[in-house]
């Protein structure tokens, strides 16, 4: 009876182990034929908050990929601002979840790339296509693109013209310099108009970082030494924006609830004309024109608050990017969904579905009719352009970068505090992500 | 039971131990704790959490001032109890987000103080680094007293009603009755609640954080669970697992003095 009992269970352990194995080969099978007309893909997105309209956009092009590949089903999950990262890091290390992901360009594309997590995209797809493709730089890694760039992003400086008069200025001049736009906060402050809006319950600081505080360095590799500390991010050429940031604050230039509403409650204010001045992306600008009148404002570049080379350049970005993950048995088929987006007829429905540029040279210019959105394409294609957040290791950028800016924009804490800060943070991701520290100091040096 | 409660805990302390990614975790021993430790960020959150502690004997005395009225069977008192039960029952994500719009700077609160004329009274209750601990222990305050009301009015119904009515026969009066008599029969479960209430306050309130302050500005609002969650999501699991086991020793005390006073209320 013990040997008949001992039997089964042995039986029932071979069984179960034969199971196994034809799983695992069946599953080994499934990812050796990546048949890129066969697939069921899982994509997660993110790029409404950058670009009303993409939800939409990318609805409708699944659609019609579905129709044209009837055995592809391409399943769509929309990610939210502030999980975006925390969702795909935990994807990562449980190595499942989407077969395509987004993610923010530089950094938050390349460490998981540095982990394992993702394929270079140019494995997949041939270079005759992504060359077309803009901004590619911002992902490149050991000679391979990691992700695939589908829009620009620039952000621009806007000003209302109709409360510039009622301050008495010159409603068709906008600040060039920092000295001029404050001289312009302290007009429209005497005249009971909140000179600049903006939300920092979050990312407000951080942009500032990046609009502002990159004025002083000459390159960005200056800001890649300081994160590794070849340089002292204590140096005001890195952290000076702060004491800017801080005066802006005390002399009551920027909205009184500045410290309370989010990021995008804060692009709202121009919309609602509670606030004269503002920054924003080229979609917000495309949305604050429906609701102000493209007449009544006006639109150039950030006014120039610093010496370096960088002071002049335009911040323009992929912001986000779309790249294939390792584990997805269908790196084939999400290659060729992603190829199709570039389509010149995907692109020209993103433009009308979104008034945001493609991030393709093929995307006709001569679609853009719009007086202000023409400014916003020159000012896109500005020569030298960067978005010095990308360069942050994502842990000190949430850490340090946006808690430092909510800090001086609540009062809380001073800028040598704010640089303090820094500090910890930066000292503290070197020795909590060993690993991702050595990548980011070959990646840095080019060594 | 083992798999599913004791692997991930001799998961979690041994992660506490390692730095970088899961799949290439380096071994640095108690360097995790250390750093932590040393840290301003962590040591905010748990002076947060400190700092919440104090809405425990705020709630309790609220709740239980509220039951002991509602248990003189008072005119609509099922429907007062309904009523102050109801935010229990809401999810806190949801009041979490009302409240964010409520307690902004220009918000519904400071509007209507502003209009009846009581502006002084008007605060940047989550932009101020003060306040915006306080706002949260204010929500666990509002969304929790409901429990509290249940639990006190449901053992003050148990209490045989022959102990009040002698006291009552004996020209006690309303206060001595309250003070005296009914309160000191509940004493268990007001120790239990309380012991309940901590634990809360140490590691349930993440929700109300995130979506209110998400632990800001800057850290000022920030909670332990926080934390590990913001470690988490930056991929330092070390650092994450290292708080997750120093949470865990602390909701351990708690939860056996938890078990200390229900024995005790078992042995009276």
């Amino acid at each position: 009876m013990a040997l008949k009992h001992v039997l089964v269970v042995l039986g029932l352990a071979v069984v179960l182990s034969a199971a196994v194995f034809v799983a695992g080969a069946a599953s080994k099978t499934a990812k050796s034929g990546d048949d890129p007309n066969n697939a069921t893909l899982t994509y997660w997105y993110w790029a409404e908050s950058d670009a009303p309209g993409a939800n939409n956009w990318l609805k409708g092009q699944v659609a019609l990929y579905e129709k044209a590949h009837p055995k592809v089903k391409v399943n769509v999950v929309l990610q939210s601002t502030d999980t975006l990262t925390s969702a795909f890091t935990t994807a990562a290390q449980t190595k499942s979840g989407p077969d395509i992901a987004t993610q923010w360009a530089t950094l938050p594309t390349l460490t998981p790339a540095w982990a394992g997590a993702t394929v270079p995209i140019s494995d997949y797809v041939p270079k005759s296509e992504w060359k077309n493709w803009i901004s590619t730089a911002e992902n490149m890694w050991e000679g391979k693109l990691w992700a695939m760039p589908q829009y620009l992003i620039g952000i621009p400086f806007v000003w209302n013209k109709q409360l510039f008069k009622k301050a008495g200025l010159n409603p068709n001049k906008g600040p060039k310099t920092w000295a001029e736009f404050l001289a312009d906060c302290k007009k429209l402050k005497a005249a009971g108009i909140t000179p600049f809006g903006m939300g920092n319950h979050g990312y407000g600081g951080a942009w500032f970082f990046s609009l502002i505080g990159k004025q002083n360095l000459n390159s960005i590799n200056e800001l890649k030494d300081a994160m590794i500390g070849k340089q002292d991010f204590a140096n005001p050429k890195f952290s000076g924006f702060y004491q800017a940031l801080a005066d802006l604050k005390k002399n009551g230039y920027l909205n009184s609830d500045v410290a309370s509403i989010s990021f995008g409650q804060g692009f709202q204010l121009f919309g609602q004309k509670k606030a004269a001045m503002s920054w924003g992306t080229d979609g917000n600008v495309a949305q604050w024109e429906s609701q102000v009148g493209a007449k009544n404002m006006g639109v150039e570049a950030i006014p120039i608050w610093g010496h370096g080379k960088l002071a002049s350049s335009y911040d323009v970005t992929q912001s986000s990017d779309a790249f294939i993950t390792k584990w997805s048995k269908h790196p084939q088929a999400a290659a060729q969904f992603l190829t199709f987006l570039h389509s010149p007829e995907a692109l020209k429905a993103w433009y009308k579905a979104t008034g945001v540029f493609p991030a393709d040279k093929r995307f006709p210019s001569s679609l853009v009719k719009d007086p202000i959105a023409k400014q916003l394409l020159k000012l896109d294609q500005s020569p030298v352009s960067v978005w010095p957040e990308n360069f942050v290791p994502p842990q000190v950028d949430q850490n340090a970068d946006l808690a430092g800016g909510e800090m001086i924009t609540a009062g809380s804490g001073s800028p040598s505090d704010v640089v303090k800060l820094w500090k910890t943070q930066l000292s503290q991701w070197k020795s909590q992500h060993p690993d991702e520290y050595n990548s980011y100091k070959k990646w840095a040096t080019g060594s | 039971m083992a798999f599913a409660f004791g692997f991930p805990l001799v998961q979690v302390v041994r992660d506490s131990f390692y730095a970088g990614n899961f799949a290439s975790p380096i071994w640095v021993g108690l360097d995790n704790y250390k750093g932590v430790l040393s840290d301003p960020a962590f040591r905010q959150s748990l002076f947060d959490n400190m700092k919440l502690l104090l809405t425990v004997p705020i709630m309790l005395g609220i709740g239980l001032a509220i039951a002991l009225v509602l248990n003189d069977r008072i005119r609509g008192g099922r429907h007062y109890q309904s009523v102050v039960f109801l935010p229990y029952v809401l999810p806190a994500t949801a009041i979490g987000i009302a409240f964010s719009f409520l307690l902004q700077e220009n918000g519904v609160l400071n509007t209507s103080l502003r209009h009846a004329h009581l502006g002084g009274l008007a605060q940047d209750w989550l932009g101020n680094s003060h306040l915006a601990i306080v706002s949260v222990g204010g929500l666990v305050i509002w969304q929790q007293l409901g429990f509290a009301v249940v639990v006190f009015t449901a053992a003050l119904l148990s209490l045989p009603p022959e102990t009040a009515e002698a006291a009552r026969i004996d020209g006690a009066g309303w206060w001595q009755l309250q003070l005296r008599v009914l309160v000191p029969q509940i004493r268990p479960i007001i120790e239990l609640l309380a012991v309940i209430q901590v634990i809360t306050v140490i590691s349930w309130v993440f929700n109300y954080v995130y979506v209110l302050t998400a632990g800001g500005p800057g850290f000022s609002s920030s909670v332990m669970e926080l934390y590990i969650w913001r470690s988490f999501s930056n991929g330092s699991d070390g650092t994450a697992a290292s708080v997750a086991v120093m949470l865990l020793g602390m909701a351990s005390v708690l939860i056996g003095l938890s078990l200390w006073v229900r024995k005790q209320k078992i042995v009276q």
